[in-house]
């Protein structure tokens, strides 16, 4: 183990995180909750994005967008505080580092649409096809985010076992 | 106490049904061949297709309640159909993931919470669905009676996925 893993588990988080009885269950509801509620907001304004759902307008549906933020903390929270507790597990673990990958492309994706797309969103109302950028980042987010589902469902099978 | 040596009887049926499904070549291979295409990714269908029906059911429950209220209420039927593709994949691929540890999962009670649970949220749902979409329902107001389906299909989501996760550890 190197000393980047000693330190992270030498804190008093790290060690609450993996000795306190019920800590680590919790946390997984935690993350599963974030997971249904950010994917599933997230999954629809994606679908819609891509052109379909035509008959809502992409304006109401960003009204769920607090939501998807809302779960997106829930299981970055929770995520963040499985690492401190075990990050002997996930350092070397190739499904992890596919599973950061994914969600900064996720990320960045996000971030790129709000910044040059997501104000035309606001004002689009009952667009017959949608921009292709529009089409092209709800794809990547699409992706990107299933990617991420999946291998974090991988973790345990993919490098060292939990 | 009259009835017991009955049960006692079925009881032996059932765990001999059980394992009968355990030992099935299907519920074999998913559970032991070690293959990536066998437990791991039917699981990771489970766990995509809850996202599905709970990630859809939860954005209806939201628009019920009265959030984004621009989303025509007419709409939310694709949405209903959205969820109920995500139930019969985890429809499916919770039998076979039943099979491949029917024993266990036969006799815990927490897994006959996580099916009550399960099925008590997909009926809140449907009984919000009916109230919203009776004919005498005025188009524009939502009845309280859907806001309170919706409130309690929320809930027992987050009851049925902890109950879901405890599974691993009880």
């Amino acid at each position: 183990m190197n000393e980047f893993v000693l330190f992270v588990r030498s804190t008093a988080l790290s060690e609450w995180v993996r000795t306190a009885p019920w800590t680590w269950p919790a946390l997984e509801i935690v993350h599963f909750v974030g997971m249904c509620l950010l994917l599933g907001v997230i999954g629809l304004l994606d679908v819609r994005l891509l052109g379909f759902l035509r008959s809502i307008e992409v304006s109401s549906l960003r009204k769920l967008l607090p939501f998807g933020l809302l779960g997106f903390l829930f299981s970055l929270i929770s995520g963040v505080l499985f690492f401190v507790g075990a990050p002997d597990q996930y350092v070397r673990n190739p499904a992890f580092f596919a599973k950061v990958v994914f969600l900064l492309l996720a990320g960045l994706n996000a971030a790129y649409f709000e910044t040059h797309s997501g104000e035309r969103a606001i004002v689009t109302g009952h667009i017959e096809e949608a921009p292709t950028s529009f089409k092209v980042a709800g794809a990547i987010s699409l992706f990107s985010w299933l990617m991420v589902l999946y291998w974090g469902r991988m973790l345990p099978f993919i490098g060292n076992a939990f | 106490m009259p009835g017991t040596g009955t049960s006692i009887a079925d009881a032996e049926v059932m765990s001999e049904w059980l394992a009968a499904l355990e030992n099935t070549g299907f519920a074999t291979w998913l559970r032991e061949s070690g293959s990536i295409w066998a437990y791991p990714t039917v699981l990771t269908l489970h766990t995509a297709g809850m996202v599905m029906l709970v990630g859809m059911n939860w954005t209806l429950d939201l628009r019920i309640l009265g959030v984004a209220p621009g989303v025509p209420l007419r709409s939310l039927d694709t949405l209903f159909r959205a969820m109920w593709i995500g139930f019969w994949i985890n429809f499916v691929t919770g039998v076979m993931l039943f099979a491949a540890d029917a024993t266990t999962k036969g006799s815990t009670s927490l897994f006959m919470l996580k099916l009550g649970l399960v099925v008590l949220a997909v009926l809140a749902s449907v009984l919000m669905r009916r109230s919203i979409n009776r004919p005498e329902a005025p188009s524009r107001s939502i009845p309280v009676g859907a806001r309170v389906y919706a409130s309690v299909s929320l809930a027992l989501w987050v009851a049925a996925i902890a109950a879901g996760r405890m599974m691993a550890y009880v």
